[in-house]
Order: C-alpha cells, then structure tokens, then sequence
C-alpha cells in the first residue's frame, strides 16, 4: 500500500480517527503487559502500519497472520522496540516504551523480551548452551552462572543432551528449540517469534510452536507469533489479521 | 551469451545487499596489488635503464690492449657541499662508435661534460679545470638521476695504476652499486611476495561467506559444479580487471611522487620507471587471473558439498602438522649461511615466509580456543569462538601484517648504522620502502578482511541486536577477533624473522645503533595502528548491515 501523498492536514485525520479508536488508556488494563496504540509507521511513502491497536495479556499468545508485505512484520518490530513508530504508542507494563532512546531499548530487549527468529539466527561458532548464555553474559552474569542457566533452559526444551552441539551439528527443528531456550533464558514479559515454524516441516513445526507457546505461557509470559500458517495460529489464544497495514479481524482462536 | 556469465556480470552489475560494499572492497584490494605489481616490475626496469645509461662509467670490460678508452674515478671532491662524482677519460684509440651516453662527442683532453646540476654551480669549478663554461652538458641520456651531479673530464692519459678498461661505450654491464639494489629487490621481493599474495586472496576472499551462500543456493538449485565455478571466475575476473586498470592508473598518477625516492644515487626520471606496454600488459592479465585462481579455491568447499555450507556445516580444525614447516626455513638459512649464492638464499627465506602463512590459522585456533574456554564476558567468548571456529578465515584478513612482522624481524638483524656510505644509505631507504610496500598490502588487506568479517557477520549481528545485545559488543568483539592474530601470532612472528635471519649470519647481528629496535617498535606500533584504522573500516559496514 502506497503512503498517502496528502499533507499534515490529512494525517492529522487519519490521527483523529485513531484517536476515536483507541479504546482503553494503558494504566488502566494492567493486566495486559504488552499494548500498542494507534500505531502508525511509513517507510518512505509507503505506509507499514495504518493505525493499529493492539494488546496482549500475560500468558496469552496472540497469532498476527495476513498476507505478505501488510504490516505483520512491522508490527512486530514496533511493538519490540527494534523500529519506532511514527505515531503511536507502545507500553510494555506500565513503561512507554516508543520514548525510550535507542540504548534504552536495546536493554529492555534484551531483559524483558525474547525473540525467535524463522531461521534461528543462532551464532553458528557457539556451541548451543553458549548460545542461549549469550544473553545472560552481555548482561552481566558471569559464564558459569549463564552458562549453568542455559543448560538447565535446554534441558527444559529437551535438548540436555546436545548442550555443547554447535548449531550447524543440530537439525532444524533442534537449532529452533535452541532459539527458543535463549529466548526464555531471560524470563522475558513477552516472547516475539517471526514465522517460527517457516523453516521447519509440518510436524517439527507443531513440535516446536506447542513447545514455544506452552513453555511461555507456563511462566506467564505473552507470546506474539507472526505466522502465514493456520496450524500455527490455531494454537494461539488470539489471531489478529493484518491487512493493508490495519487491524482488519481481532478473533479468539478454536483452541 | 552463457547464462552463467551473464549472472556474473548481473552479479558485478547488482551485487545485492552488502555486495557493493563486498565489490568495492575487494576492488580496491585487487587495484592494490596491481598497484605494487606494477612499482615492483617498473622498479626494477627503472634499475636496468639507470644502469643502462652510466654502465659504461664503472665498466672494467677490457684490457689494455683492446680498450678503446680508460677510466678512473675521483674521489672526495664536492660541488655545493654535496659529493661529485668526476670521471677522467681517456681515448685510447679511435673508433666508429658513437660517444658514452649524454656526451655529444668523446671528450678531447681538457673538455669537460657536466651534469646540469654541477653546471649551475661551474663557477666554483672553472677554475680548477680552467674553463669559463664547461664543454657541454651531460644529458638524461646519460644521467643516473636529474639531480646528478657528475663530471666527465677529457685528459690524455689516466692517472692511476689501475686504471677502468672500457671495450665499448654502450655497455650494458651492470653499475655495482645498482647491482646489488637490483639483488635487494629480490630479496625485498620474495618479502612481499607472501603479503601480495594474501592480499590477492583477501580481494578474492571479502564476503566469501555470501557468495558461498548464494553459490550453494544455485547448486542446490540444479547447477553443476563447473558452471558455479564458471559464474565465480566471471564475476572475479571482472573484479579482477577493474581493480587492475584502477591499480595502474593509480600508478601512473604516482609516479612523479614515485620518481622523488632518492634510491640508487638519487631521485628518477619519471620515463625510468613508466611501466612498458609488456608490464602493463602482464599486470593486466596476472592479476585478474590470480584473484580469479584465488576465489576458484576459496569455494573448492562449496562446489563439493553445497549442502555442507548452506547450513554451516563444521569446518576442520587444523593441525600441529603445520609446525613442522617452520623448521625448513632457519635449518636452510642457517646450513646456507651469508656466502651462499643468491637463488638458494631467496628460495631459503621464501619458505621461512611461507612456513609462516601455513603456521598462522593453527595458532589461532590455539588461541582462539584458549580465550574462549576462559572468557568470562561475552567479548572474548565471542571473538574467541570466532577465532577458533574458522581460523583459516580469522587470519586470512591479517597473514600480510604478520607477514610484515617476519620482515621487520629478518630485517631488524641486518639494520646499518648512520654512516654516510651510499650503500647503507640505500639500504636503510630500501628498508623504509620495502616496509611501506608490505604496511600498504597489510593495510588493504586488513582493511578489506574487515569488511568481508563485517558482511560475513551482517546475518547474526542483525540478529544479537534485534535480541537487545548493544552494537558496541558486537564491534569490539569484532575489533579483539582482528586484534588476537596480530598481537598473538604477529608478534612471536618478528622473532622468527629475526631467528631465520641470525641463522642466515650465524647468529652475528649487523645492525648498528638502536635502528633495529626502532624498526621492530615501529612495527608493533603500524600494526596497532592498521588493525584500528581496519576496525574503522569494517565498523559502518557491519552498524549497516546489521540495522534494523
């Protein structure tokens, strides 16, 4: 979708109406750790976001589908801190996070949230528990510590056994469950995973996504998978779709 | 046309994301090469030609019986402060041949030729040769260098019991003093030559692990090995050749800067040292040839086992086997010794230097191993891992400044001191160029080594900073990885030059004075030096890359 070529006027408009829609303030559902309003983001002239709404509770896992190239990723991104939205706001429990500077963000990142990426990403010259210590030692831990974390996360995620296997040494499916221990290792609020299962076949997929969600979700963490795969989003607690850069459809899932 | 070449050159065209930092780099590596190529090849001519022109001032090619003239050099006189070089001649008998280069005539007893720099100070002169303006001026026919300052005295017969037998005035025969500059160059060549050639392959080699990717992804997606290798040497070759025209024009633009090294009894005629069109030629084809010869083996892996590299698959370690070649170079250097014939010598510290390229990615991966096993923080463990992980890849982008180690090493043994002798004076001109060749190749490759590093990293770099790890761990892990190989194989590595160098003398130290620890501090601190200024040039490169 093409940025509307109107002046500040116009997205004054676009501002209002989003205005109209946001429908609760923050501080007022504090059961929801993660929300996002009204939240607009170009890229040039094109427009990423149109004005989305969005919240997540602790414990739940929302599904964000939609066709390709309709803001899924983008949404993503905002609501984690890595892109800044244009308009909008983002609250991660109780703390706006859209206002925070870079390095700031990158803290929080890095204490409060976990991501899984569709293809690891896993640093191939680590061995898997270094790779999910990572994290914990860029925050301070010292190795053994990190590195005592990160085998008890991997053996939780049932891979005790391959803890100093190097990524290229792992199947896919393996390298994923990796992905995925790093990604809690930090007791994070929220979980972001970027077409988790896309790399993987059908049933390593449903492996790997039944392990994601309930591993989170068990330590009361949010999760928020983008996915173009209805097994995926059916075993979500809420799909929301995305299209033209709009919430167009926000359901329970049949889980 | 193939479609495997037309992909190339699609692939030079649009290289893709990272691709035009990755084609830059190495074509400003590749324009490099061709550059010091050219300077070494048009160097050496530049020898030749200078020695071409005053041969027949130093030749001692007849006997007195068939000589057709005889010579003898003055010694001790100055013009100006500055030595001057007078040549008494005398014609022994008649001949066809035209006169010594520069000279309009032979001069007849009396007459004195003079270079134009001695011309402008005749008056300090006229006296003793009892003449208001000298006979004629010496051309640069027949000049070693412009600022020359020689003079060519007519008298009947020489004034000396051993007087110079000349047989033709033409002479080819080699000046002695630029005899052994051009024995020097060997030398200075085959210590450079290892540097170049892992600047080649760093050009070659800058964002491998891209093209292998994107390689193994038209393996995998039916093409056959010879038409990746096919595609690769298409898109090198095209690298190759641009970085070669780029190299040669940056020559030509140098050489009038080029041309104020005073080597060799002073500074050049620009035409001395203008590549011929057989040297152009050669640059033209080696070099493109060469980083084609050097991408071609960088991906031997891919071609095999495309799948093995598409998910990162482990490499092979290295062995202590690569030990055992360090032995070769000092055994031979020390069996040799200082009176052995010049090839031999050459061969000798060219397998010294080789030993030290093969050694290197093992040590690495030694110590790459140790940082990680005992870092404590995610810097080391990061950068130790690295190293240890593709230690061949670590030390690629730092073989040339290690190499210069060994250099400065050998070198620092056989430092003269401070006389006024021109042959030290050559020497420690020969010494400081030599050294500012390799520093250059270091520098490029290091350089170019950062960039590729920076490319090769993009993909988990963008990944650890989605994941909240600070830019700021990512570069200075990068910085430690470039930094461990030069610290910790560099520097055991002027020790070695200096060993194969003390076993070449049989363990008697040349050097004069404090020149030799001067060059060896001058080393740690250049090398210091590239290694941040090749941070820097990686550092955008990869904050780019890795951006959200």
């Amino acid at each position: 979708m093409r940025r509307p070529v109107h002046g500040p006027t116009n997205r004054g408009l676009v501002r209002g109406k989003l205005v109209i829609m946001s429908f609760q303030s923050p501080q007022l559902a504090p059961q929801v750790v993660l929300s996002g309003h009204g939240l607009i983001k170009y890229y040039g002239d094109v427009v990423g976001l149109a004005g989305v709404d969005v919240g997540v509770r602790s414990g739940e896992a929302l599904a964000v589908m939609g066709p390709s190239g309709n803001g899924k990723s983008t949404l993503l991104h905002v609501l984690a801190g890595i892109l800044t939205p244009d308009q909008g706001e983002v609250w991660l429990g109780g703390e706006r996070v859209d206002q925070l500077n870079d390095a700031a963000r990158t803290v929080l990142r890095r204490r409060r949230l976990g991501f899984v990426f569709q293809d690891n990403q896993l640093l191939a010259e680590l061995p898997a528990d270094e790779n999910v210590a990572l994290p914990l030692m860029v925050d301070g831990l010292s190795r053994r510590d990190a590195i005592g974390r990160a085998r008890n996360m991997l053996a939780q995620v049932g891979l005790a056994n391959e803890a100093g296997r190097r990524p290229g040494e792992l199947s896919g499916g393996q390298a994923q469950r990796v992905a995925i221990a790093r990604a809690l290792v930090g007791e994070p609020q929220v979980v972001f995973a970027d077409e988790p299962t896309g790399a993987l076949d059908a049933t390593t997929g449903s492996q790997v996504i039944d392990l994601l969600i309930g591993a989170a979700t068990h330590r009361g963490a949010a999760v928020v998978v983008v996915t173009h795969d209805n097994s995926v989003a059916a075993r979500c607690h809420r799909i929301m779709t995305i299209v033209d850069g709009r919430v167009h459809e926000n359901v329970g899932a049949t889980r | 046309m193939n479609p495997m070449t037309d992909l190339g050159l699609r692939f030079v065209r649009r290289p893709g994301p990272g691709g035009r930092a990755a084609n830059l780099a190495a074509l400003g590596a590749t324009a490099i090469v061709a550059l010091l190529v050219t300077f070494l090849i048009a160097g050496s001519l530049g020898i030749s030609h200078r020695s071409d022109r005053i041969g027949w001032r130093g030749a001692d090619s007849a006997d007195a019986a068939t000589a057709i003239g005889a010579l003898h050099t003055v010694d001790g006189k100055k013009v100006d402060g500055k030595p001057l070089l007078q040549v008494d001649l005398a014609i022994l008998k008649p001949t066809n041949q035209p006169p010594p280069p520069g000279l309009d005539h032979l001069p007849k007893p009396g007459e004195v030729f003079v270079s134009p720099e001695v011309a402008k100070h005749w008056a300090s002169l006229k006296g003793e040769f009892g003449l208001d303006k000298p006979t004629g001026v010496i051309t640069d026919k027949g000049l070693s260098s412009p600022e020359e300052l020689v003079l060519i005295h007519g008298v009947d017969k020489i004034d000396s019991k051993y007087p110079d037998y000349v047989a033709s005035w033409q002479t080819t025969a080699m000046d002695g003093r630029l005899g052994g500059l051009l024995i020097a160059v060997a030398f200075g060549i085959i210590l450079v030559l290892f540097p170049l050639l892992s600047l080649v392959g760093q050009a070659a080699g800058v964002a491998a692990k891209r093209r292998e990717h994107r390689l193994a992804a038209l393996r995998l997606a039916g093409s056959t090995r010879s038409q990746v290798l096919w595609l690769s040497a298409v898109e090198q070759a095209v690298l190759g050749l641009a970085g070669a025209v780029v190299g040669l024009v940056g020559y030509v633009v140098l050489t009038p800067l080029i041309a104020q090294i005073p080597l060799g009894g002073g500074r050049w005629f620009v035409s001395d040292i203008a590549p011929p069109w057989w040297a152009v030629l050669i640059v033209l084809t080696a070099v493109p040839v060469l980083s084609v010869l050097s991408a071609l083996i960088g991906l031997g892996r891919v071609s095999i086992t495309p799948l093995g590299v598409v998910r990162g698959q482990t490499r092979k370690s290295t062995t202590a086997l690569r030990l055992l070649p360090l032995l070769v170079g000092p055994i031979a250097l020390a069996s040799l010794g200082m009176g052995a014939a010049i090839v031999p010598l050459l061969i000798a510290i060219g397998f010294a230097a080789l030993a030290v390229r093969i050694l290197g990615p093992f040590a690495v991966q030694i110590i790459g191993k140790m940082m990680a096993n005992l870092a404590n923080g995610p810097i080391a463990l990061l950068a130790g891992r690295r190293l240890a992980d593709d230690p061949k890849a670590a030390f690629r982008p730092v073989a040339a400044l290690v190499l210069s180690g060994f250099v400065t090493g050998f070198i620092s043994v056989f430092m003269p001191g401070g006389d006024d002798d021109p042959i030290w004076q050559d020497m420690r001109i020969g010494v400081a160029l030599l050294m500012g060749l390799v520093f250059l190749t270091a520098a490029a490759s290091t350089a170019a080594g950062a960039v590729g590093t920076a490319l090769d990293q993009a993909g988990p770099a963008k990944a650890l900073r989605r994941s909240g790890v600070p830019l700021s761990v990512i570069e200075r892990s990068a910085r430690l990885a470039a930094l461990v190989p030069v610290v910790g194989v560099g520097l055991p590595v002027v020790g070695f030059g200096a060993l194969c160098a003390l076993a070449l003398s049989g363990g008697q130290i040349a050097t004069e004075g404090n020149s030799g620890i001067l060059l060896l501090i001058g080393q740690v601190v250049v090398g210091l030096v590239l290694v941040a200024a090749a941070g820097m040039a990686g550092a955008p490169v990869l904050r780019k890359a890795s951006a959200n």
